[in-house]
């Protein structure tokens, strides 16, 4: 049975926008021309999102002698881009912290892998020099966002998935494609276009698993390839999929990295990630 | 009964017969079980990478990461608890590997390699394990019985 291309629009069409200040937010960081000013800027008329930063900057993780009551004196704490991971990283949290039962993702455990990979890629990008770290952090988090659109998909067909998977050693994307026609990273790819996120983060997100499908090589959907491979390896926030997913050895060569790099990120991103947990763990 | 969670690169030990330790998705990594029947203390490793040489430094600060330093750490802390070397029952799982013709994301292989030579050294027999594969697993051991079991997509085996 192959599922309509529109009933996954429809489906796409019914879940949420992403707020304007996240939008104006990535719109900034993408450009690596924006100043530090034009960051606090796009954050510091949302109160919620403000309120959300303070809250996690005065959180029992730093333990801070004094009250952080200012977005000015968080930025002054934790630097811009450490503010920007935490508003992108709370934000990703409202949207991926359900459970998808579809791919046995249990509460959390989507926005647990999606944070991992956000914080790998951060780490391959400095390797790779690579300067567009803000737009890779949110490329990380957003990669598997196609997975909340097929969820229900997935586990309506859960059975031939696996089947597909076991028995004829498909990964898991192309089982998806075989029984839905659709892959989880099309699916968040149509999400990220109607989101109208830039054209650099949609290719992330669309060929994630397959970068070398694009024409040409780009170094921003390598770096987030190879950072899902690290967590997929790692078992950082794996469902039922596991690592039935393929790495290509090309992506990292062509990244002039070795699979020691990729040991090393990994160390680094599991310690990172403690942290991040540590923060976002309600007092 | 209390359920102990380990983490990635964590281990516990322990001798309360009521107590499951349990370790949750192990991809590339290795869980190791082990327990002694004579005293019931059994002990729990999830460690990440094959060798500590890669960050000295982190190993120091948290040896359960690596095979290298976490295994050696697991088995001391069980002899802390009363348990022996040559009584000690061994089980793993993990060590999976991504759909990779050229065996370039090849870390579970290596985890397992790694683990074989520090228990060939030490003479230590591994007596069951359900490794490799493209699974994630979970693994758990209750303490008071020794069972040991391993879940992955759904179905739970005795190990």
């Amino acid at each position: 049975m192959t599922l309509m291309l529109d009933r996954i629009v429809d489906r796409v069409a019914t879940l949420p926008h992403l707020p304007d200040t996240v939008l104006r937010l990535v719109s900034v960081v993408s450009n690596p021309d924006s100043s530090v000013e034009q960051i606090v800027e796009a954050i510091r008329y949302d109160q919620s999102l403000t309120a959300e930063v303070l809250r996690l900057c005065n959180s029992a993780y730093y333990g801070l002698a004094r009250t952080i009551d200012s977005l000015d004196a968080a930025i002054c704490l934790l630097g811009t881009s450490k503010v920007f991971q935490l508003v992108m990283a709370a934000h990703a949290r409202t949207l991926l912290g359900r459970p998808q039962e579809g791919y046995g993702l249990p509460a959390g455990m989507l926005w647990l892998h999606s944070a991992g990979v956000a914080t790998a890629a951060r780490l391959l990008a400095r390797r790779m020099r690579l300067p567009q770290m803000g737009l890779l952090f949110t490329a990380g988090l957003l990669h598997d966002v196609g997975k909340i659109v097929l969820n229900e998909f997935v586990q309506a067909q859960y059975l031939e998935v696996v089947r597909q998977v076991t028995q004829e050693g498909v990964s898991f994307c192309e089982a998806e494609q075989r029984v839905l026609g659709y892959t989880h990273a099309e699916a968040g790819a149509r999400l990220a276009e109607r989101w109208n996120l830039p054209r650099a983060m949609v290719r992330c997100i669309g060929y994630h698993h397959t970068p070398a499908d694009l024409p040409q090589a780009d170094p921003l959907v390598d770096a987030v390839h190879l950072a899902d491979a690290v967590c997929l390896l790692l078992g950082i926030g794996t469902g039922h999929d596991g690592l039935a997913y393929r790495g290509s050895a090309t992506v990292l060569r062509r990244c002039g990295l070795t699979e020691l790099d990729l040991e090393s990120v990994g160390a680094e991103a599991v310690a990172e990630l403690r942290s991040v947990q540590a923060m976002f763990a309600r007092k | 009964m209390s359920t102990i969670v380990v983490d990635i690169a964590d281990l516990a030990v322990s001798a309360d017969p009521d107590a499951t330790l349990i370790t949750y998705s192990l991809g590339s990594c290795i869980g190791v079980a082990i327990w002694d029947p004579a005293v019931r203390v059994g002990g729990l490793l999830h460690y990440m990478l094959p060798d500590s040489q890669l960050s000295p430094e982190k190993a120091r600060s948290n040896p359960a990461m690596f095979c290298d330093t976490g295994v050696p750490q697991l088995f001391r802390a069980a002899y802390e608890l009363g348990a022996v070397k040559n009584r000690l029952v061994v089980k793993i799982a993990g060590g999976s590997q991504l759909l990779d013709e050229q065996g370039t994301f090849n870390i579970g292989k290596r985890n397992y390699l790694a683990l074989r030579k520090i228990f060939w050294k030490n003479g230590v027999l591994i007596q069951a394990e359900n490794v490799g594969g493209n699974v994630s697993r979970t693994l758990k051991i209750e303490i008071g019985t020794g069972a040991v079991s391993v879940r992955s997509r759904q179905e739970e085996t005795p190990l």
